[in-house]
């Protein structure tokens, strides 16, 4: 027991020691955000700074539908939820953001002349673009806007907002319905807020908890792919450099692999911890901004007890089922590249398991959902993550804690046994027949 | 009696396309040193992985200071240095050192204390500079071998066995190593090493075993192997009656080859041919003697006759 105890030790320390871990602990959540919050604060900056901002209206409709128009647009950059966003006030504050279209009425005939001027002054930058309204946009709504921005979503947004918002307006004044009334019609929103039911009862949106159940299984996938690497490394390092004879002539290989499972998945479980205290710290912050947005209430998906239980136990099931077949390919090989080559098999197992994530979140309670949350290979990754979106039934449960039990004992068994010889053997890698004899003979 | 220290009784490993170790047994007895001889691939290596119960026999048992070798407790009195010699590379030198101490049960304060000791015997740790503080890595491959040869010692073993230990030390660290078997050996410890140096062993060990494809050839001590084994040659000069001597030695029929030299005669005698009873029969004629010189046959010799005997199994070499 205390060999046991040195061995992990030495795995957990060695590995938490390096500059390796103590980067890609600390960066890694930084990374991470960079890498989902950046496009999106992005497009932010980009409806930020749309205000509809130098362009121009050609107004060609005679009914006066351009300023109309010009109006929406404003009071839409006006009412922009992300001024209120901290760190944004400054460009929302200034006037220059929310200036207004200049529209030019002009007669039908006379669009391409505007048009051709319109274009002259988007080339030499004193506009950004330009909208024609005519008839046809009366008629049936469709415009045509052209300039240099028109690849920004967020700004042409606006624009089609406004024109809707303006076209609604002009509709219903004709058909009676005007002043207050009319504005109160046409600024009506729709917002659908989801919500998760469960037999336990109502808790948290459901795209809060599609989201809570996707990073779950990436989370997952990613620990798994990393540390079981890490361990297939640590083998055939122990492997080339010899060591291992020196270490099993005190110890047995089993003890040796066991300590290095557990060594190993605890600097796994350092890692998440880490990045888990970073999460709660953003979401918090998070969730305030969006609180101060006014935007759709979030509410965090509610964890039962029961879920983290799950989550836990299928981390570490997962983990070892994976940790103990990579440890045998490192066992079996003599250098890195054999390594690489030979854990394909393994890794085809976790790189399926992901690429089904997308299909079984969008029907998690497809027959393709049940099948991967039952086969053991899978079920690590995809039954904590159709758990945070659906009500699982218990015989579900059940049978896949039961198969990825009964997997987990089968590759330590099948692993151990090859760990054993192959430690100690060196030149070709062995064939698969080769390897049915070495789980025979030990 | 001496008490043994390692008993191996009739072991066997067979693999798939060879057999390995076929039916091998020996006794060392305590405070010795053992040669383990034989041409490479003769078994050396699996006999002592056996022995450490790094590999199961397929038949056949292996006590050591009386206990079984499966038993831990056995297993942590012994100290043990493999051919293909290694150390986690990425490690400082003394936590590679704690570590190996902790797997056979010292703890860390004592550890440190052992490590100090020999690091500073083995000149690893000078006033100028402290190698447990550098990594693996950054020692050549001498300091390497010493830092091994300190784990394998750290727990203070009864019973070390060494795996060709004088393969690829240089003569400084060869002789470094020579003398702390030879220490050790006088603090009552028991030494089993393997080679197929026959002048290391020859001058280190009290006892030998020869083996070749995977049996032993003989054992015993190194003076017995050499009277039983070895083939007798005698220097025998002659002052007068020489002429005689040619007819009485071929009477004799004791004297397998015998080459005149015109002032020796150099003879080959029979297995077992008693080289007094020779003496006192020439004495006997009227000889007078003037030289009867007993060379004794190295281990060397022993060795090429009685493995050249056996032949060494081409093609096989295991891992040592």
């Amino acid at each position: 027991m205390d060999k046991l105890l040195a061995v992990v030790k030495r795995e957990y320390l060695e590995r938490v020691r390096t500059k390796w871990f103590i980067i890609s602990t600390v960066f890694g959540p930084v990374f991470l955000l960079a890498i989902m919050i950046l496009p999106s604060l992005l497009t932010m900056r980009g409806m930020q700074s749309a205000g509809a901002t130098n362009f121009r209206i050609i107004d060609a409709t005679g009914a006066g539908l351009g300023p109309l128009v010009a109006a929406q647009i404003r009071e839409r950059a006006l009412n922009n939820p992300l001024r209120n966003i901290p760190g944004m006030t400054r460009r929302a504050d200034s006037t220059r953001s929310v200036a207004e279209a200049q529209v030019v009425g002009v007669a039908p005939e006379a669009v391409a002349a505007a048009e051709s001027t319109a274009t002259l002054d988007v080339m030499a930058s004193r506009i950004r673009g330009y909208l024609i309204l005519d008839s046809a946009t009366v008629a049936s709504g469709k415009a045509r806007y052209a300039g240099r921005n028109t690849s920004s979503l967020g700004e042409m947004e606006q624009v089609e907002g406004g024109l809707r918002a303006a076209l609604l307006a002009q509709r219903l004044e004709a058909a009676g319905i005007t002043g207050a009334r009319a504005d109160a019609l046409a600024k009506v929103r729709a917002d659908v807020s989801t919500e998760r039911i469960t037999s336990k009862g109502r808790g948290g949106s459901g795209i809060a908890s599609l989201v809570f159940g996707f990073v779950i299984a990436f989370l997952l996938y990613m620990m798994i792919i990393l540390y079981g690497q890490n361990i297939l490394r640590g083998v055939l390092e122990e492997k080339t450099t010899r060591v291992a004879e020196v270490v099993i002539s005190s110890i047995s290989p089993e003890t040796l692999l066991a300590g290095k499972v557990i060594g190993v998945g605890a600097v796994g479980l350092t890692q998440q911890l880490v990045w888990l205290a970073f999460a709660c710290g953003f979401s918090a912050y998070g969730l305030a901004m969006a609180a101060s947005l006014g935007a759709v209430s979030v509410t965090m998906p509610q964890v039962s007890v029961l879920q983290v239980v799950a989550l836990l136990l299928y981390f570490l099931l997962g983990y070892t089922f994976y940790a103990a077949l990579f440890a045998a390919v490192g066992a079996m090989c003599s250098s890195q590249e054999e390594a690489t080559q030979a854990a394909q098999p393994v890794m085809m197992l976790l790189v399926a398991t992901i690429i089904l994530v997308q299909p079984i979140l969008t029907a998690p309670t497809g027959t393709m959902a049940t099948v991967m949350s039952i086969l053991p290979f899978s079920s690590p990754i995809i039954m904590p993550m159709v758990m945070s979106g659906t009500q699982v039934p218990a015989w579900q449960l059940a049978a896949s804690l039961a198969s990825l039990a009964i997997a987990v004992y089968g590759s330590i068994w099948l692993s151990a046994r090859i760990y054993r010889v192959g430690l100690l053997m060196t030149g070709k890698r062995p064939s698969l027949k080769e390897l049915a004899r070495w789980v025979r003979y030990s | 009696m001496s008490e043994i220290a390692l008993d191996i009784r009739a072991i066997t490993k067979r693999y798939a396309d060879h057999v390995a170790v076929d039916g091998l047994s020996l006794q060392v007895p305590k405070g010795t040193i053992y040669g383990l001889l034989g041409p490479n691939g003769a078994g050396k290596t699996t006999t002592i992985r056996i022995t450490l119960d790094i590999i199961g026999p397929d038949e056949g048992s292996v006590a050591i200071f009386g206990m079984a070798n499966t038993d831990r407790g056995a297993i942590d009195r012994v100290g043990y240095l493999p051919e293909e010699r290694g150390l986690y590379r990425k490690m400082q030198v003394r936590r590679v050192l704690r570590f190996l101490a902790e797997l056979k049960g010292i703890a860390a304060r004592e550890a440190d204390r052992r490590i100090d000791a020999w690091m500073d015997r083995l000149q690893l740790r000078t006033p100028e500079k402290d190698w447990s503080a550098a990594k693996v890595d950054e020692l050549s491959r001498g300091m390497q071998q010493k830092v091994q040869f300190i784990g394998t010692l750290l727990h203070d073993p009864d019973l070390v066995i060494l795996d060709e230990p004088f393969s690829g030390l240089d003569p400084i660290n060869a002789q470094a190593l020579k003398d702390v078997m030879v220490e050790l050996r006088q603090r009552g410890k028991t030494i089993i090493f393997s080679t197929h140096l026959m002048d290391n062993a020859e001058r280190l060990c009290d006892s030998v075993c020869i083996i070749a494809r995977g049996r032993k050839i003989l054992d015993g001590t190194v003076a017995g192997v050499r009277t039983e084994h070895g083939v007798q040659n005698i220097a025998l000069g002659v002052s007068s009656g020489r002429d005689r001597v040619a007819a009485l030695l071929q009477e004799s029929g004791v004297v397998e080859r015998m080459d005149d030299q015109n002032r020796f005669f150099e003879l080959t005698l029979r297995r077992g041919a008693d080289p007094q009873a020779l003496l006192r029969s020439l004495v006997t004629a009227g000889v007078e003697v003037q030289r009867f010189e007993l060379v004794q046959p190295s281990l060397h010799q022993i060795f090429l006759e009685k493995v050249g005997a056996t032949g060494v199994e081409p093609g096989v070499t295991g891992n040592g």
